[in-house]
């Protein structure tokens, strides 16, 4: 297990990171989210050692990382941007590098980077060097480069940054496969919701350097209304009405013939809908929508004392 | 020893010649090309004179210099265009240690560099026909044992600019400054003893020039030399990359 503990950090006296902590484990998928500036990008060097953090220990299986460097042999990583490979060799001759850079090399290593480059995609690509490539290839080729060894964690900093609906939909296709085959740890940094949404387990949302949640997505979703009503109608409704409408745990917002109703469950609407149907309430517009991994994430942000 | 991080940096060196061939092939004829601008530049200055012995000595002051720049520049060339190309991170995540990766590089592009020198040697004497009478296996010892000297200084240049990061003219004062360097006489003790890589140079030039025989305190000032300049800079180096790691700076550009 790969454990953050109390992990604080500052830059000239302005804290980039305050006392955050949380733990990823072998085959699973951790999101680390937050608005620029919150302290993803901080973690993530911490964990790979390259920042000096103030106080805190980050640990895997119980070893600190200040205590040796070989722990940077479970490590594989994508850094931010397209940091990550060597751009004037082909994305094979980077990954066959950096597994040599670890200390692996070998028949079951060549194998492994034989059959990810097919998996990723990059076989019509082999003779070009990474500097030929297009932004989404190059992306593959850093992830060839940090999955080359199998690492037991990997950590993947804005993995979707300038990457097509298609090379998303790859990605997920190719973290998932690894889950499964390879029993690795993903910790994994987006703004991307909607592919965190798919792929993640448990998400970390950070505010500011402060840890804001840490939980499974259902737990976070569960803590926030599952449901959206939005509804313009061809008149304004008396609000001493409309709460009556209500049971249960809701939010209702009413803006002259505009209203916004949070809620629970699905059958809370049914009496509402309902009540305009009896009384020949024409609606102008109406729509309902299940709580999104954005809408969540947005939520949490801007009420900060859920957790 | 370790073979991984050795065969890793020829391996790397091998695919970036192989691939880049006219980038080599050019290198070569260009370094070449400077030689012979110079020495054709001096020799009717120097026939007049009648001193044959200062071609063999400028011959052998270039193949000095051009080892000296190759070696010292293979780790400040690493820092300062892997930062701007971008991977100098994931260098740092070598288990050994991005130090260790280093020496393993300067030793990988020595090495390529010493046949390099080989044969640019062999070219500039063939065109020039001046024949110098060295004995490589000599030469080549004295140069691979104060090599760590300038590797040790690079580090210290690199330290900069992992904090400074563009040093670029301070790289390029440094290299023509190695011109001096390698003029300069380090041998017996003087005052330039204490520079890098001067005793080193003034060895070579006493054995493959003056046909002096081996002293053995010469021989022990080149490795103090170069073991001073090594450890001090993987000092200077540490202290800097602790700074960048504070400062978050390393890749930064």
């Amino acid at each position: 297990m790969l454990a953050v503990k109390e992990l604080s950090k500052s830059y000239a006296g302005e804290p980039a990171l305050s006392n955050v902590s949380f733990s990823l484990n072998r085959g699973e998928v951790v999101a680390l989210l937050g608005a620029n500036g919150s302290g993803k990008t901080t973690t993530v060097q911490s964990i790979c050692r390259l920042i000096e953090w103030d106080q805190g220990e980050i640990s895997i299986d119980n070893a600190d990382t200040r205590s040796s460097s070989s722990f940077l042999k479970q490590i594989g990583a994508v850094l931010g941007g397209c940091r990550n490979t060597n751009w004037r060799l082909t994305a094979k001759q980077n990954a066959d590098y950096f597994a040599r850079l670890r200390g692996f090399s070998g028949t079951a290593i060549r194998q492994n980077i034989d059959q990810l480059h097919s998996a990723l995609g990059l076989d019509e690509h082999a003779k070009k060097e990474v500097m030929k490539l297009s932004t989404g290839n190059k992306q593959k080729a850093a992830l060839l480069s940090a999955l080359s060894y199998s690492p037991d964690f990997v950590l993947l900093d804005e993995p979707t940054l300038g990457l097509d609906f298609n090379t998303v939909n790859d990605l997920q296709v190719i973290i998932k496969e690894q889950l499964q085959t390879a029993e690795q740890g993903f910790l994994v940094t987006s703004h991307d919701l909607g592919f965190i949404d798919k792929i993640c387990d448990r998400v970390v949302v950070l505010d500011h350097g402060q840890l804001l949640f840490e939980g499974t997505l259902d737990t976070l979703k569960s803590r926030l209304y599952k449901y959206e009503l939005n509804i313009e109608l061809n008149q304004p409704l008396d609000i001493s009405i409309l709460h009556s409408l209500w049971a249960g745990r809701f939010d209702l917002h009413v803006d002259r013939q505009t209203i916004k109703v949070n809620y629970e469950s699905a059958d809370q609407s049914l009496k509402m809908l309902h009540y305009l149907h009896e009384n020949k309430i024409q609606p102008m517009q109406l729509q309902i929508d299940s709580l999104s991994m954005e809408k969540a994430y947005q939520t949490l942000v801007q009420q900060k004392d859920v957790k | 020893m370790n073979t991984h991080l050795f065969v890793n940096e020829m391996r790397l060196q091998w695919y970036e010649m192989r691939q880049y061939w006219f980038e080599t092939l050019s290198g070569l004829f260009f370094i070449t090309g400077i030689f012979l601008g110079l020495f054709y530049g001096i020799k009717g200055f120097v026939l007049e004179q009648g001193d044959g012995q200062s071609l063999d000595g400028l011959l052998l002051g270039f193949l000095l210099w051009t080892f000296a720049t190759g070696a010292y520049g293979s780790v400040t060339k690493s820092v300062i265009e892997d930062t701007q190309k971008g991977y100098i991170e994931q260098l740092f995540l070598c288990p050994k240690g991005f130090i260790s990766l280093m020496l393993y590089r300067s030793l990988s592009e020595s090495l390529v560099g010493l046949v390099m020198l080989t044969v640019i040697a062999y070219a500039v004497m063939a065109i020039t026909g001046n024949w110098l009478n060295i004995n490589f296996a000599y030469f080549y010892g004295i140069l691979l044992l104060s090599a760590p000297s300038l590797v040790g200084f690079g580090l210290m240049i690199s330290g900069l600019a992992l904090l400074f990061k563009r040093v670029e003219t301070v790289g390029a004062m440094l290299t023509l400054a190695l011109m001096g360097l390698v003029a300069l006489d380090g041998l017996p003790l003087n005052i330039f003893t204490f520079l890098p890589f001067v005793p080193g140079a003034s060895l070579a030039r006493d054995i493959v020039l003056d046909q002096s025989l081996f002293r053995l305190d010469h021989l022990l000032i080149v490795m103090v030399n170069s073991l001073v300049y090594l450890v001090g800079g993987i000092f200077v180096f540490r202290a800097f990359e602790k700074q960048a790691k504070k400062r978050n700076l390393i890749g930064q550009y």
